[in-house]
């Protein structure tokens, strides 16, 4: 079998921007994620069993279906309600943020109330409020052991990215099936996609050991 | 300074507490003893409100816990308190754990903070380890900081829930004599242990509770020496 480097680099600027796109999408689908994440893992928290409801809600629906669904629902659904023209990337960078957030939001409850209850009792015991409590006291703690399984859920987010392609965002996976389609060829196409996401991911996951060793040496 | 009146308390049905009485002065030692489930840690954790109450009140230094407008982080900032398993913040040194309160409630600045700290530590035999994380600590040691760290808020009153339960017994000695000079600079203090030997030598009063009731108290000659009811002597014959 040969192996056509010509396709690849013929396909490079392609996928160069597939690349940006992929970057772009991730990065905004960790940064709303984590933003609206951290809101819900609160209201999930709140003391009110009614509060917590639609918190909940928001936690089984986006974990308990499939993120195609919800890519689906939110570009041809939601999209259209809101803008004259709706973007695939838009759609998709959207649809990432909703689904990460109910993930995040379960790593931050879990992080929080993995807290030893003696931490916030001493806390409280010297007078801190509660903000303060938290603030000083149980985020520091909580956070440090929330990065494995954050760096965990941004690695999938990175990887599900590529789903983008049921909607035509012309993310990097949308590049390497245009490729394969062009050619008729498997290997040069998906495979260069495929080591494309690994470097992301693994640097991801370098970084998440980096992050862990420097704040378990405090 | 703490006055309790038919304090009562449920945790769902089970009602721990089920009417305490007890009028505790300025400079007092109280030791509280009882069996295991009698409520004395529930007691303790009450009078700085770390758990809420259902019935009766308590009034410390003259400020009613439950009145309306009350501000329980103003009270907590007066009431000391010691935990069984320590609790020291294990991301931050032991100066750092000992200044936090001071700097962040009372607003002291870093320098007034940190002497206090250094004074306390002194205090408590530990200025060596002022740079130490807690994990490196001993049991004992672990103790005598978290002792130091309720004294940085200079409260008024300091609670003691089994300061050395979770020591090994070599560590107990220590704990106890830093208690004791306490003791002896006039705090108000109250203590739920089971050394009998500190609750003899140090304690002006000592409270026996059993079943959600204060069921006697006195001198801890006369309790330990001439018990009135059953359940004490009971307990007595046991720990003794
Ligand atoms: N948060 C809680 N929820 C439910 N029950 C509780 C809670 N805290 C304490 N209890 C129950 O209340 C009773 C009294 O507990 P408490 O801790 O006050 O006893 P104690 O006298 O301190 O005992 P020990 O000597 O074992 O520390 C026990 O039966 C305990 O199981
Ligand atoms: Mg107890």
């Amino acid at each position: 079998m040969d192996f056509r480097f010509d396709i690849i680099v013929e396909y490079a600027p392609y996928f160069f921007q597939g690349l940006l796109a992929t970057i772009g999408v991730s990065l905004v689908g960790i940064i709303f994620g984590l933003i609206l994440g951290l809101f819900i893992g609160l209201g999930k928290m709140a003391h009110h069993p009614l509060v917590r409801l639609p918190f909940t809600w928001y936690i089984n629906f986006f974990r308990g279906t499939p993120l195609v669904v919800q890519i689906l629902l939110v570009h041809f659904g939601a999209m259209p309600l809101l803008l004259a023209e709706p973007n695939a990337i838009v759609s998709l960078a959207v649809s990432l943020s909703l689904n990460s957030a109910a993930y995040v939001a379960e790593i931050f409850r879990a992080g929080i109330q993995s807290i030893d209850k003696g931490q916030m009792e001493a806390a409280r015991s010297l007078g801190m409020t509660h903000a303060q409590a938290m603030r000083y006291i149980i985020l520091p703690q909580a956070l440090k052991r929330m990065i494995p399984p954050f760096a965990n859920e941004f690695i999938v987010l990175i990887k599900d990215s590529s789903l983008g392609m049921v909607i035509a965002a012309p993310e990097m996976m949308y590049w390497g099936k245009a490729a394969a389609g062009e050619y008729y060829r498997v290997w040069e196409p998906y495979l260069t996609v495929a080591f494309v996401y690994l470097v992301l991911t693994l640097s991801l996951s370098k970084l998440s050991h980096y992050l862990e060793r420097k704040y378990s040496t405090q | 300074m703490i006055d309790v009146r038919q304090l009562k308390k449920s945790f769902g049905s089970l009602q721990v507490l089920k009417g305490i009485d007890v009028h505790i002065r300025e400079g007092e030692v109280v030791v509280v003893i009882g069996p295991s489930g009698s409520g004395k840690s529930t007691f303790l954790r009450c009078l700085n409100l770390l758990e809420d109450f259902d019935e009766g009140e308590i009034i410390i230094d003259g400020i009613n816990l439950k009145a309306k407008g009350t501000n329980l982080n103003k009270v907590r900032e007066e009431v000391g308190m010691v935990f069984q398993r320590f609790n020291l913040f294990p991301h931050m040194t032991v100066l750092n754990n000992i200044t936090l309160a001071p700097m962040k409630v009372r607003q002291w600045p870093r320098e007034k903070a940190e002497a206090k700290a250094m004074e306390l530590l002194a205090k408590v035999g530990l200025q060596d380890k002022a740079h130490a994380y807690p994990d490196s600590l001993s049991g004992g040691q672990a103790q005598r900081v978290a002792i130091a760290r309720a004294l940085a808020m200079e409260p008024k009153i300091m609670l003691f829930d089994e300061p050395t339960s979770a020591l090994d017994p070599e560590m107990v000695g220590e704990v106890l004599s830093v208690m004791k000079q306490l003791a002896n600079e006039g705090m108000t203090m109250v203590v739920v242990t089971h050394e009998m030997g500190f609750a003899r030598e140090v304690g002006d009063r000592v409270l026996f509770m059993d079943g959600g009731y204060i069921v006697e108290e006195g001198k801890p000659k006369e309790l330990f020496d001439r018990p009135q009811h059953e359940r004490t002597k009971a307990f007595l014959s046991k720990v003794l």
